[in-house]
Parts: C-alpha cells; structure tokens; sequence
C-alpha cells in the first residue's frame, strides 16, 4: 500500500499512472478479473443446474421428458459469464477509477477517486474456495442499471483488500495513516440471536427453501412426497384427528421458523464486527459462508436508521442502518451492504449509533415532538376507514340479499376494529420529529418503526405535501430529500406552523424567504 | 399533546412562488384530462356493450361521464392557481398540484443538471418544461408548463448559477 501511493506521489507529472501494480495487467494498462473467478461462474451456473442434470440422468435412463429449457438456460448463463470475464476491465489512476463494460462496443465508466464513497467485498462459499472475491464500487451515481456500475465480479482478495485501501485513502494521507489502529465499536455476541425469530427473515428463507426444493423437484421430475421418510412423515400427521394435527402442524411450523431464523442469523452475522479505521471509515465483516466486507467513508456517512419491525420493538431489539451516500438502501443485496447492526437489543443500537455519528447516546432515544390532536385524529381515520368502509358495504350487501347475517361477522368486525384501533395509536406514537443540533431526527411507522438520524448537511431540499384532508385540519407531511440511504424521509401529519418552524430551523439559510 | 418543538409564537405561512406558468398550460392540462377521459369511459362502454348492456350499466357510465367531465372542466382552473414558481439567488421554490398541493424547495447549489424538454403535447401547445436534477433521486424539481422563451430563460440563469459552483453537491 505506502509503494502504492510513493509511486504515485513520485510521478505526479504523468497523466495516468496505473494503480495498484497488482493483478494482471494486460497491454493498455488494464487490469482483468482474476483468471479463478473464470471457473467460478461455470461453477456455480452448474450447481444451479444440477436438479435439471440429475434429471436430465433419469429421464435418458427411463426415456422421458428432456427439460432443454434448463439446460439451454443453464448454457447461456455460463456463456454470458465468460463472455463478461472478458469484456470487464477496469484500472486506478492518481485521481480516477475507470471500469470498461463490453467486448464488441465497450463503455468505460470513470469516476473520481475522490468521489468513491464506499467498498464493499463479498465472498460466497466458491469464491472464498478459490481465494477471490466481489468488489463493488459505492459512488453514489446510477449503480442500479446493468453496466453503469463499478463492480468487479471478481478478483483475488489480497487485491480486492489493497484496492479497498487505495480507494478509501485520500492519495496523500494513504502514507500517514497506513500504520493507524483500528478501534472496534461492537461485535456480535452470541445472545443476541434470540432476536432472529423475532424477525421476517425465518419467514423468507423458508419460503425460498421452499421454493428451491419445489423447482428442483420438478426440475429433476423426482416427486419428493413418494420418498418413503416424507410419505410416511405426511400419512402420520394426515391420518390423526383434527384436534390433534392442527397443533402438530403449528408447532412443527413455529419450531421450524426458530430453528430457521436462528441459523439464518448465524449464517449472515457470524463474526460480525464494526470497527473504525485509521483512514476515517468504517468498517463492517461479517458471514459464516459467505463473508461481507464493507467498507464506508465516514464522510460520506449522513446518518443512521435505527428500524424496529413490531415483533422485535416488541422484544426490545432494534435494527441500524447506513444512512450514506454511495451505497443504497435497496432490496437484497445492496440493502445488506448498509447493515450497521445486525438485531440486537435497542440499547445496544442507540450506543452504536451515537458513536457512529459522535453525539450523544440519549440522541438516538430521546423523546421526540409529537405531532398533536389533529395528527392523532387523522391516523385513525386513515386506518378505521379502510376497515369499516368494507364491513358497512358487505353488511348492506347480505342485507339487501336478504342473506341470514352468517354469526362470524359479529366477531370478526369489532375484533377488526379494535385491532385498527390499537394500530392507529401506535402508528401516532410512531409518529415524530426533533432537531438537536446539526441532527433532524425523524420517526415514523409501527409494523417497521424507523427512527432516522440525519445530518443537516445532507439535506438537498424539502418537500411539503398537503393533500385536502390535510389542509382541513393544517396538517402536513414533510419530506427531506437527500443524496444518502433511501433519497427521502417523511414525518407525516406536522402541524403547518410546526413543520415551518422545524425546516427554517434546520436550514436557516434556504427557507426564511419564502415564509410570510 | 401542544406543539412543544421549535415552533414560535407567530403563525408563519409559506408564500406562494413569484410565478405563475404559461396561461396555454389550462388548454394543454384540458386537453390531457379530455384525452384521459374519453378513453376511461370507451373502456366503460366496451366493457358494458361485452356484458350486454344491463341497466345498471348507463347509470354507472353516467356517473362516470359526469365525474371526468367535472375534472376536465375544474381540474384545469384550479392547477393553474395552484402552479407557480420561482427562483431567488440561492434556491429553486415551485408550487404544484390541486386537490393535493406540493411546495418543493431545493438549494441551488444542490442542484446538478437542468434539462428542459418537450414532448409533442408539449410543443403542440406551445410549452416546455424545466427539470433541475439534484443528488437526490427523490429530489428533482420540476417547473412544468412554461412558455419556451422563459423556460430557456430559466435554463440559461440556472446554468450560469450551478457552473459557478463548486463541488459535487451531495
């Protein structure tokens, strides 16, 4: 790394000096893929085509079906994986990083190095056996679309590390702080996975395990409920009396949720660590199969999310989450890169979250300005009207049918209401806002609370939105929006006089003239 | 449950936006609902004329007309009251919207690319529209429905200004 940066320091007069030396380099100064991560593509294109294959055995064996769709599926992906490995090649200058796309019409995409906000490494099983890893490159402009990212899938780990730390350092202070400790703020601790069943997450791999072994069963044209194990498992719970395979059946779920989320934490924690580097970033690893490591420039960091889904809010654990530019809070993967915090217990979120952003821990769980009677009214509009708008139709309905009023009804309508109630009131309890400081602080929410902590700084412009039911009651919803995290957040129903006064405080310079 | 946050004593308002845009802007928003509102109720009619045109049907399309026709008549009116726009020295400030009212305000050292289009509608009535792009991908600013000479107007002021600029205004 220091050879890195005296190299470039020494030839500040060239125009391009190719950076890192390692990996290698082809002709133009180009740095290609790793030549492992070739093998890594077929293989696990094969591994997903396996079912098809074993299939593809027994149907030639017992003269049925072909699936060619699989199997051209499965050959179309290992050639596109090729034909990638060839065409993506990328290098670092002094001050840029170019990544070029294509082999017939190639596009290269640069940034400024000083535009890089943030690194992320991921390894799965194959890759970590072969010693690469992915490398995706945070630099806040359009990563969503297929080749306008910078990512480089893959390269060795002792280069995708170097080039982390090349990119993370400014050119100048890589020398100075290539020997600076790195200080850790949390780490995971092994009690904490009694919070994993109080998350979706159970829910979502067993619907994808599911999903897996359906597909592959019919992949292979293998009926799995004939095997001998499940046939007689499904006769046993089948052929007992209701009474009893009803609780049989919950319990098995409920045991199997548990068992599924826990590993599932486990899986995607395991040795999770958030530390703060010499060089001003921070750093987050973690993973028992696949490793993930990412890497944010704290000055690109605009705040945190501390996010609460009911069921853990309701264990005292809470969620963090990057609120940074470069890296976006989106589905899968990418929503995985701005993890802070795995769930834990809401204290622990707080402290983290405070250290993170350098105030103090009572920020993160002081009381905020509730948003008043007409907010609270209209919370329970919004959720009761949805509700009884319904019941009121199918009631005149059976009515007008003259249809005997079927004696559920009775039950399920007031147990809706209250239900509806109760949300309604701790959707308005979710509801709040504060500037303290440099920090506006946001909540909204009660299926998923969110309470966001973002810097002043961050701030590119508001937006009010009064619909007329709002301005009935001088009601309205304000969004801040931001080149971090998820671009907006809202606190809806503020009081008109209220939201004024909290976004001139928050930027003195940009609303005064337009107040009267 | 009293506002016990930063709000002070006096009861400030939001002031509207300097300026309004392009008068032709009530015909193109008319024609547009028009547009909107024969295809609605051609969809209706064919649906009803597949199910065989039960009574209920007229009524329901009767509705329906009357409804969209009421749009088409209010919706235009009352948008170009709502609609205005303005830009000061340090921030873009537009207005938009009717029966939902949305007031945008973004610094304009925040800003990154002004782009000014117009699709055929647009040129049909003589209009262009002015789109400031910020970091934000939830916060680009649009001053829709001007006329051309004051939309590049605004373009050139907005370039000059945002050029002047330094940084990457994230």
């Amino acid at each position: 790394m220091s050879e890195v940066s005296e190299a470039s320091a020494q030839a500040v007069d060239a125009v391009e000096v190719p950076a890192p030396p390692q990996g290698i380099p082809s002709p133009d100064g180009w740095l290609r893929l790793s030549p492992r991560a070739l093998a890594v593509r077929p293989i696990t294109d094969l591994l997903r085509t396996a079912p098809v294959l074993i299939g593809l055995l027994f149907a030639g064996m017992h003269g049925g079906r072909l699936n060619y769709w699989g199997l051209s599926f499965g050959a179309l992906a290992i050639l596109t994986g090729i034909w990638r490995w060839f065409g993506t090649k990328y290098q670092v200058t002094d001050d840029r990083v170019y990544v070029k796309h294509g082999l017939l019409s190639p596009r290269v995409l640069s940034t400024p190095r000083s535009g890089v906000r943030s690194v992320d490494l991921t390894a799965h099983v194959m890759y970590r056996l072969l010693g690469v890893a992915r490398v995706k490159i945070g630099t806040g402009r359009n990563d969503k679309r297929e080749g306008e990212n910078f990512n480089l899938d893959a390269i060795g780990v002792a280069e995708a590390e170097a080039l982390r730390t090349l990119l993370l350092t400014a050119p100048r202070a890589a020398a100075e702080h290539v020997a600076t400790a790195e200080t850790e703020i949390v780490s995971l601790r092994m009690s904490w996975i009694r919070f994993a069943p109080l998350t979706l997450t159970g829910l979502v791999i067993l619907g994808v395990l599911v999903g897996f072994v359906t597909q592959a069963e019919h992949d292979a044209g293998v009926n799995l409920a004939a095997l001998g194990a499940v046939h007689s498992g499904i006769h046993d719970v089948t052929h007992m009396p209701l009474a009893e395979s009803i609780p049989v059946g919950v319990l098995t779920l409920v045991i199997g949720l548990v068992l599924v989320s826990m590993l599932g934490y486990i899986a995607v924690f395991w040795k999770f660590r958030l530390v703060r580097t010499g060089a001003g970033s921070l750093r987050v690893t973690r993973g028992l199969l696949s490793t993930r490591a990412t890497t944010i420039d704290e000055t690109r960091l605009r705040g945190v999310e501390i996010s609460e889904p009911l069921s853990l809010r309701a264990g005292k654990g809470a969620r963090l989450i990057a609120i940074t530019t470069g890296l976006r809070v989106g589905g899968g993967a990418e929503r995985g890169g701005s993890v802070l915090l795995p769930p834990a217990p809401r204290v622990v979120a707080d402290r983290v979250a405070a250290e993170i952003l350098g105030v103090p821990s009572g920020l993160c769980s002081i009381e905020l300005v509730p948003h008043g009677r007409a907010a609270f009214r209209r919370r329970h509009v919004r959720t009761l009207v949805p509700i009884c708008l319904p019941s009121i139709a199918l009631l005149i309905t059976l009515l007008a049918f003259d249809v005997r009023l079927p004696y559920w009804l009775a039950v399920i309508a007031p147990l809706a209401i209250v239900l509806g109630v109760l949300l309604a009131r701790d959707r308005y309890r979710g509801l709040g806002h504060r500037l303290i400081g440099d920090w506006i602080v946001l909540s909204t929410g009660s299926f998923v609370r969110r309470r966001s902590i973002l810097n002043v700084r961050g701030i590119i412009g508001w937006q009010l939105r009064q619909t007329w039911f709002q301005r009935r009651r001088g009601l309205v919803t304000v969004t801040v929006t931001t080149a971090a995290g998820k671009q907006r957040y809202s606190a809806a129903d503020m009081p008109m006089a209220e939201a004024l006064a909290f976004i001139t405080a928050a930027t003195p310079d940009l609303v005064p003239p337009f107040l009267s | 449950m009293t506002e016990t946050g930063v709000a002070p004593a006096e009861i400030p308002t939001l002031r509207a936006p300097a300026n309004r845009v392009s008068r032709r802007a009530i015909w193109y928003w008319t024609a547009m609902a028009t547009v909107g509102a024969v295809v609605l109720v051609g969809a209706e009619v064919g649906i009803a004329a597949a199910c065989g045109f039960g009574s209920g049907w007229w009524t329901a399309i009767g509705i329906t007309a009357f409804l969209l026709l009421l749009r088409v008549l209010v919706m235009p009116r009352w948008r170009y009251r709502v609609h205005r726009w303005e830009v000061t020295r340090d921030a873009l400030y537009t207005r938009t919207g009717w029966f939902s009212v949305r007031w945008r305000i973004a610094p304009i050292s925040r800003i990154q690319t002004i782009d000014t289009e117009r699709g055929l509608p647009e040129r049909i009535f003589g209009l262009a529209n002015v789109t400031a792009t910020t970091a934000s991908t939830a916060g680009h600013i649009r001053v829709h429905h001007l006329d051309l000479a004051t939309a590049e107007k605004l373009q050139a002021e907005l370039s000059l200004i945002t050029a002047s600029i330094p940084g990457d205004a994230t």
